[in-house]
């Protein structure tokens, strides 16, 4: 009887583990420039699970917080991270976060980038990809900027999943969250796009 | 190399989800409307929808008109339409679902906010048997929970308690002048009674159960605008919680964006009310079970006259708030 509850309990837990992740609609597209002055889109990270944050380099408070529980996760994912996983931070500071500044802030982070792109670009388009997340941002008169800290996760197949909010987030769930999208990308051969 | 365990994860997955296949993913398609209404009244627990607005244009509005009004006077322009979607008291939320106004509640945003204050000679609930209490007016949100508080002690509304009505200055003066025993106040009101040291707290929904363990403050549309515009709604609803998670995890943040917003002129009583109101139980708690415990606690003070169960029935929509639970984490 005991081993019986146990076994249910098992199931239980593991359905629930199991349970996919919400499907949101596909991820607003963009094209911005990176760290090394390159242009990427998001179509061009199809195949991978991509995690998309927006920061500013020049944040003291709240982005270093962000970044720096992303870096951490960047280990927690160990070889998943780069071949399966790709991790993007879009400025909401494109006037002064060229990509210079956003290689030195990378650098200062611990950054591996392989799998980790800083992303600038022409305030115009920067705006229209933070409006198309959701993402408020302002300018203040002191020159910081008042931004919400959305993290999207977007899987292999480049549709929204799910946005964490805030930076208190628990990190343990964002690692289930995205070790769920690689298992659902083994499932839909993603492993392929890795050759 | 897959094994057979993740391989049957898989095989569930692709299954149990028709939508993956791309060709039958839909884009959440664009807002029906670009334009949104909603209320601006002096009570400031309902901050979220005052520090919405960025928000809600990124979330494709662009026109967002805020309609000025008393506490009084959000029931009223709810049902005629005047506002699209806004936060509401689940108390008279359920008033007007048991008159048959044209209104859908969408989801719980907070529980608790409202503080009953009590002169010396009140210490509890029952304690305003025979007492005067001061609303300004009958029927407006602090009356209505506070009936619902004294039905949920034994006491009537309707012959325990002799209401007087007045303008909510002149409320919070008669309390201090010992001219009446007790008046039910909402943010920033109560963070300024609590600070001139007018009263005491008899009751604090923010922390006394029952009253902590229910949504106050729920989300709710016109019941046409919910119908005609389901996707703006849910855009809509998307933008007003994760303010309320804003209002949670940034109170200072939250309470300057009211200020210079406008919205009130106290940045410590704003502040006050931010770390106060428990903004982070929308996911946590159940609307049904707020809106069943304040619907029997309204039948037994003669409120209303229908069943919470078919109020609920008649008058809600989860369907957006519980994808938004899945869809936004914090």
């Amino acid at each position: 009887m005991l081993a019986l509850t146990s076994l249910a309990a098992v199931i239980v837990v593991r359905a629930a583990a199991d349970e996919a992740l919400p499907l949101m609609g596909p991820a607003p597209a963009f094209t911005l420039t990176t760290q090394d002055g390159a242009r990427v889109s998001l179509h061009d990270l199809r195949g991978k699970v991509v995690a998309l944050t927006f920061i500013y380099a020049s944040c003291a408070d709240t982005c270093p917080l962000l970044t720096a529980k992303m870096a951490g996760l960047q280990t927690r994912l160990g070889t998943d991270f780069g071949p399966r996983v790709f991790f993007a931070s879009i400025t909401v500071d494109p006037e002064r976060d060229t990509p210079d500044v956003l290689k030195h802030y990378a650098h200062g982070h611990g950054a591996d980038l392989r799998g980790w792109a800083f992303l600038t670009g022409a305030p115009a388009e920067i705006h229209e990809v933070a409006k198309r997340y959701g993402v408020y941002y302002k300018k203040s008169a002191r020159g910081d900027v008042d931004h919400t800290f959305l993290t999207s996760l977007v899987d292999s197949r480049g549709m929204l999943r799910v946005q964490y909010l805030g930076v208190r987030f628990d990190p343990d769930e964002m690692l289930r969250d995205l070790r769920s999208l690689i298992r659902e990308r083994q499932a839909l051969g993603g492993a392929r796009s890795e050759r | 190399m897959i094994t057979r365990r993740e391989l049957l994860r898989g095989v569930t997955g692709v299954v149990g989800g028709l939508a993956w296949r791309p060709g039958r993913v839909l884009a959440e398609p664009s807002p029906e409307t670009t334009r949104l209404r909603l209320y601006h009244s002096p009570s400031i627990c309902t901050a979220p929808q005052y520090i919405v607005e960025g928000l809600l244009k990124a979330d494709g509005f662009s026109e967002i008109k805020y309609v000025k009004t008393t506490v009084a006077g959000i029931s009223k322009l709810l049902a005629s339409g005047g506002v699209d979607v806004s936060l509401h008291f689940v108390a008279p939320l359920l008033i007007q679902l048991d008159a048959g106004d044209p209104v859908t509640v969408l989801g719980g945003v907070h529980p608790g906010c409202f503080e009953l204050f009590g002169a010396d000679r009140v210490r509890v609930i029952r304690d305003l048997n025979g007492k005067t209490v001061a609303i300004t007016e009958l029927g407006q949100p602090a009356h209505v929970f506070l009936s619902t508080m004294l039905a949920h002690v034994g006491l009537d509304p309707h012959k325990d308690v002799k209401f007087v009505e007045h303008p909510a200055a002149e409320c919070k003066q008669l309390l201090a002048e010992g001219k009446v025993d007790a008046y039910l106040a909402f943010p920033p009101d109560t963070q300024e009674l609590r600070a001139r040291k007018i009263g005491h707290v008899v009751v604090n929904s923010t922390v006394d159960r029952p009253w902590s363990q229910y949504f106050c403050c729920m989300a709710a549309g016109h019941r046409e605008f919910v119908r005609k515009h389901p996707i703006a709604t849910k855009r809509a609803l998307r933008a007003i919680l994760k303010a309320t998670d804003i209002c949670a995890l940034e109170p200072e943040r939250a309470a300057r964006a009211l200020v210079d917003g406008g919205f009130t002129s106290r940045y410590d009583y704003a502040l006050g009310t931010m770390k106060d109101v428990p903004y982070n139980k929308w996911r946590v708690y159940d609307p049904e079970d707020s809106l069943r415990f304040y619907g029997l606690r309204l039948h037994e003070a003669r409120m209303v006259k229908s069943a919470p169960q078919k109020l609920i029935a008649q008058g809600t929509d989860w369907r957006f708030v519980n994808e938004l639970k899945k869809e936004l984490k914090s």
